[in-house]
């Protein structure tokens, strides 16, 4: 007991001292760090103000006017200003910018000489000026790092909406045929002596067709788990576009056999990279979609075309449209509570919010419009490889 | 009736076992079923069946394994039953000497299938070594005559192409690796790189397909590779 109570102690003792040792360390790397910087800083004004001089002496060999000197300096001060951190070094450097244009390039040359006619104007015009260019340029990068910081927050914010969503959605989408489910097959075991064979019989397809419903349901979320949690990135490969979309008709089929579906895909062979499997789930969600809220049987127009750079997947229903409400979120996952869920449980919410998140990932677009007729989901996926490395 | 063929199912999930077992039996075959994959490989070497259907994922020792196992003393055909997200281990396993696949979940048409085109591959190969013609729903192979003709009018294919397709009728109904396929067309220091295959495969499906979105007699399996209509 007291040995293991002396080695917890001990233990603590070391991790203390560790993390001091670890706080001191930290503490000598930041001070390292700083003098890394103000040596880096200074390095860089020094290599600026060379470039200049050098360029001045360039420009007055070539017998050029000497007044444009001092613009030459202003210039170096302003980049110096961009290539540093902080503001000493721009101020040093334009300090140092106009002791050269006096010593080195006013008349009395090689000399210091503040008593010079209208050296009030020229010099402290030139001293002002390159103090506020290099400032304002200062200002100007602190100001873009922050922008930048809150972009990238807000990005993550999104990112987390989609998240919350997402779960929203699915668990709105599981629990409804899961109800249903269990209460037909409670009722079948109940009430079995009462039905008719027709009855019981018509039960059992409601459960399967449910049980079917769920299997996608799961697959989507499969799918899912391979887009990289918090990294919105897939692992594309170049596909042919055909086998693509041959492979999720087939899969589609197999659910949905009586299904009317009408499929094109452009004569020239492409390449696309994607992850198949993603983009077939997107495929079928799309047509399912298609198949259950159109309200009608009609044929579906199912069409692949090239434009510019893109593939294009048309998906063309000819039913009652989609409310012109819906538009705009319709991919959000959101409205779906609103909505009044009493209808079906075959709710767009987590298929379409999934479908987003793919074509997202792999840097393409997808929406949703009314055509005359009916309702269109339209995606792209970029052709191009070097477009889908971020 | 002794005659009939026997099946052995090694899954270690019961209802689907089960659902299996009903399927298989239903349809005229005997089914033999093991839980585990000790058990499996032991009916196996005592019962000498004609097929087995191997679930990859079972508890005791891995799926693969027995996979092995079985292929060192036997050449039973083998059907790996496996989850869809895993086209990595298909691959492995078709490599690994597996006859064909099925993802689950998978209805009892396409099941019964998978057993009938395995068991015919399996008695083929011990009688005769290859079939003189294929003919399928209008396309039709002489393999004599190296003549392909699609509803009587000849198909003009490349000699590549030529090769690709009758390897595919040959083992109609079977899925091919793009491992396989490059080996047996380009030989066996191929390039890994798939994409020549893919291109010559547009290329054969602009020919005999009418309509490439939805093709009738070659079936793509992406990532793994292709099947011909039996």
């Amino acid at each position: 007991m007291g040995e293991g109570e002396f080695s917890i102690a001990d233990w603590d003792k070391n991790n203390k001292t560790k993390t001091q040792n670890m706080g001191l360390e930290t503490k000598i790397s930041e001070k390292k760090r700083r003098y890394w910087q103000y040596a880096k800083n200074m390095g860089v004004v020094f290599s600026f103000m060379s470039i200049a001089t050098l360029g001045a002496l360039a420009y007055l060999h070539l017998g050029q006017n000497d007044a444009s000197v001092s613009i030459i300096y202003v210039l170096a001060v302003m980049f110096t200003a961009r290539c540093t951190t902080g503001y000493v070094a721009g101020i040093v450097a334009s300090l140092l910018g106009v002791f050269c244009v006096n010593f080195a390039f006013t008349y009395p040359y090689m000399s210091l000489n503040f008593s010079i006619d209208g050296y009030l104007v020229t010099f402290g015009g030139m001293m002002i000026i390159s103090s506020i260019t290099s400032v304002t340029t200062t200002q100007l990068k602190e100001k873009n790092k922050i922008l930048k910081e809150r972009d990238k927050m807000l990005l993550e914010a999104e990112k987390e909406t989609m998240r919350a969503n997402l779960l929203r959605a699915v668990s709105h989408d599981l629990r409804t045929p899961l109800t249903g489910m269990i209460g037909m097959a409670n009722a079948y075991l109940e009430g079995g002596d009462h039905m008719s064979e027709r009855e019981k019989r018509e039960m059992v397809v409601n459960i399967r067709e449910d049980a079917n419903w769920l299997l996608n349901m799961v697959e989507n979320l499969l799918t899912v788990t391979r887009i990289q949690v918090g990294d919105t990135k897939v692992n594309t490969n170049p596909e042919p576009l055909e086998e693509v979309v041959s492979e999720a008709m087939m899969r589609f089929r197999r659910r949905l056999p009586k299904a009317k579906v009408r499929v094109s895909v452009p004569d020239e062979f492409l390449m696309v990279p994607m992850d198949a499997m993603l983009i077939e789930q997107v495929i079928i969600n799309l047509l399912e979609n298609a198949v259950y809220h159109s309200g009608v049987e009609d044929e579906i127009e199912f069409r692949v075309t090239k434009e510019a750079e893109n593939a294009v997947f048309h998906i063309r229903d000819f039913g009652k449209g989609i409310d012109p409400a819906r538009l705009d979120t319709i991919f959000d996952g959101v409205g779906i509570d609103k909505n009044g869920s009493g209808d079906s449980h075959k709710g767009m919410g987590i298929g379409l919010t999934i479908c987003k998140t793919i074509i997202t990932a792999h840097h393409g677009t997808i929406c949703a419009v009314n055509h005359d007729r009916g309702a269109e989901f339209i995606f792209t996926l970029p052709l191009g490889e070097e477009k889908n490395e971020q | 009736m002794n005659n009939k063929p026997t099946i052995l199912i090694i899954e270690d999930e019961k209802t689907i076992g089960n659902y299996i077992e009903t399927i298989v039996t239903s349809n005229g075959y005997k089914a033999l079923c093991a839980q585990n994959g000790m058990s499996g490989r032991s009916l196996c070497t005592s019962h000498h069946p004609d097929l087995i259907l191997l679930d990859l994922g079972l508890p005791d020792i891995d799926g693969m394994e027995v996979l092995r196992k079985v292929r060192e003393f036997a050449s039973i055909p083998v059907i790996v039953i496996s989850a869809r997200t895993l086209e990595r281990e298909k691959v492995i396993a078709l490599d690994a000497g597996a006859d064909d696949y099925i993802t689950k979940p998978f209805g009892s048409e396409e099941l019964l299938a998978r057993i009938r085109t395995a068991l015919r591959h399996s008695v083929q190969s011990a009688d005769k070594p290859r079939a003189v013609v294929y003919e399928s729903d209008g396309l039709r192979i002489d393999f004599d005559k190296r003549l392909v003709t699609l509803d009587g009018n000849e198909v003009h294919l490349t000699q590549i192409e030529y090769k690709l397709v009758s390897l595919l009728a040959q083992n109609a109904g079977k899925v091919l690796t793009y491992d396989l396929i490059l080996k047996e067309i380009w030989g066996p220091y191929a390039d890994t790189d798939n994409q020549i295959l893919r291109v010559n495969m547009a290329n054969i499906r602009r020919k005999l397909e009418k309509n490439p979105a939805e093709p009738h007699y070659i079936n793509t399996e992406i990532g793994v590779g292709y099947r011909m209509r039996e």
